[in-house]
């Protein structure tokens, strides 16, 4: 926890996890983004199919980190229509450390809106089983926006992102075997989920102990 | 001899069956096309075989067809040792479609939704076909012999 409050105060976000989202509007790939997208929605409505409604899985995501060269992150957004009647769909991957919400989950007051569904939110080691530093953040975000890349079109569903979450959980595993993330000794629940530390492991320190 | 009855009938009656043999307990077993389920189903509750015993499915081989199996037997007050048999409806693995004898004996309901989860059977006919055992998004008919697991973090290592 205090790890990642030191990091997370200059930018004031939260305490309790890091959120990784990007906004739409990112300097690199302005506005052809958005005609995709324009063009995802429609294909997205006239595929629907009848027997189970999907929806593509969209390029769009939300990063924290850049908060500063996007637009604002959405103060006004509340919880809402989180149950099933309103068409909240709780499509989730959960594993230890990390979450995938298809949906909009405010960094600051944690506000939970489902009805944005062409959002993907990834909350990374809410544990805090590992030291997170902002590079090892930012690689770890990477790969996340190049899986919901290589995804686009697949129907959103909680297999895909299934799929999406292992895909980071290994990816993460190889940050460790790599030396790039260690483990945390602080941290409340210590059983080296990712394989125990080991002596001369591909001959390069990795972890402390 | 008693097994051989149901078998004997269909003959008698011209209707295109192949006779598998007798399984260990002593069940004549049948093999009956995809075409003619349909109506040899509704001729064996005429016949008197009022129980879907139990139905299921497997995979005969990579490649090859999916199986999908009926048990029958016939309920009735007072008979110790009733007439059973067993039918078996192969089904191509492009295009398995088999009819449902969902109206026929309603103990199919939950059998047939198992077989099309785990094989990829798609019953016609059948009201709610839809995935009973595994979650509703999943992709895949796990199964099948020729089916590979995803390489889900949380099956595979997670603590």
């Amino acid at each position: 926890m205090a790890t990642t409050a030191t990091f997370l105060a200059p930018t004031g976000f939260s305490i309790h996890g890091w959120s990784a989202k990007t906004k739409v509007g990112r300097g690199r790939r302005p506005c052809s983004i958005k005609s995709q997208q324009q063009q995802q929605q429609l294909e997205k409505e006239q595929d629907q199919q009848p027997t189970q409604s999907q929806t593509s899985i969209p390029p769009q995501q939300q990063e924290k980190a850049r908060v500063q060269q996007q637009p604002s992150p959405q103060p006004m957004a509340k919880s809402k229509n989180m149950s099933r009647e309103y068409g909240g769909q709780w499509l989730s991957c959960c594993t230890r450390h990390v979450r995938i919400y298809a949906a909009y989950i405010d960094p600051v007051t944690h506000a939970f809106d489902q009805t944005q569904m062409d959002k993907l939110t990834l909350i990374l080691d809410p544990t805090d089983e590992f030291v997170w530093t902002p590079d090892a953040c930012q690689m770890v975000y990477a790969c996340f926006q190049e899986l919901v890349d290589h995804y686009e079109g697949a129907p959103l569903s909680e297999y895909t992102l299934r799929l999406i979450g292992s895909d980071v959980e290994h990816y993460i595993r190889k940050l460790l075997y790599d030396g790039e993330i260690k483990y945390n000794m602080n941290s409340r629940v210590l059983n080296f989920s990712m394989g125990k530390p080991r002596v001369k492991f591909n001959s390069s320190q990795i972890q402390n102990v | 001899m008693q097994q051989d009855r149901l078998s004997d009938w269909l003959v008698n009656h011209d209707l295109v069956h192949r006779s598998l043999g007798f399984d260990c307990r002593g069940i004549e077993t049948l093999q009956i096309k995809t075409e003619d389920w349909d109506s040899i189903a509704v001729i064996s509750y005429v016949y008197g075989y009022n129980y879907l015993r139990s139905q299921c499915a497997y995979d005969v081989a990579p490649g090859g067809f999916l199986a999908s199996v009926y048990h029958l037997t016939r309920i009735q007050y007072g008979i110790a040792k009733p007439e059973e048999v067993c039918i078996k409806v192969f089904a191509p693995r492009n295009n398995p479609r088999i009819p449902s004898v969902f109206w026929i004996w309603r103990s199919a309901d939950f059998q047939e939704r198992e077989s099309y989860d785990m094989l990829g059977i798609s019953y016609d006919n059948h009201p709610r076909l839809k995935r009973i055992l595994m979650p509703e998004s999943w992709i895949g008919w796990p199964l099948r012999k020729d089916y590979i697991t995803p390489n889900f973090y949380e099956i595979q290592d997670a603590h």
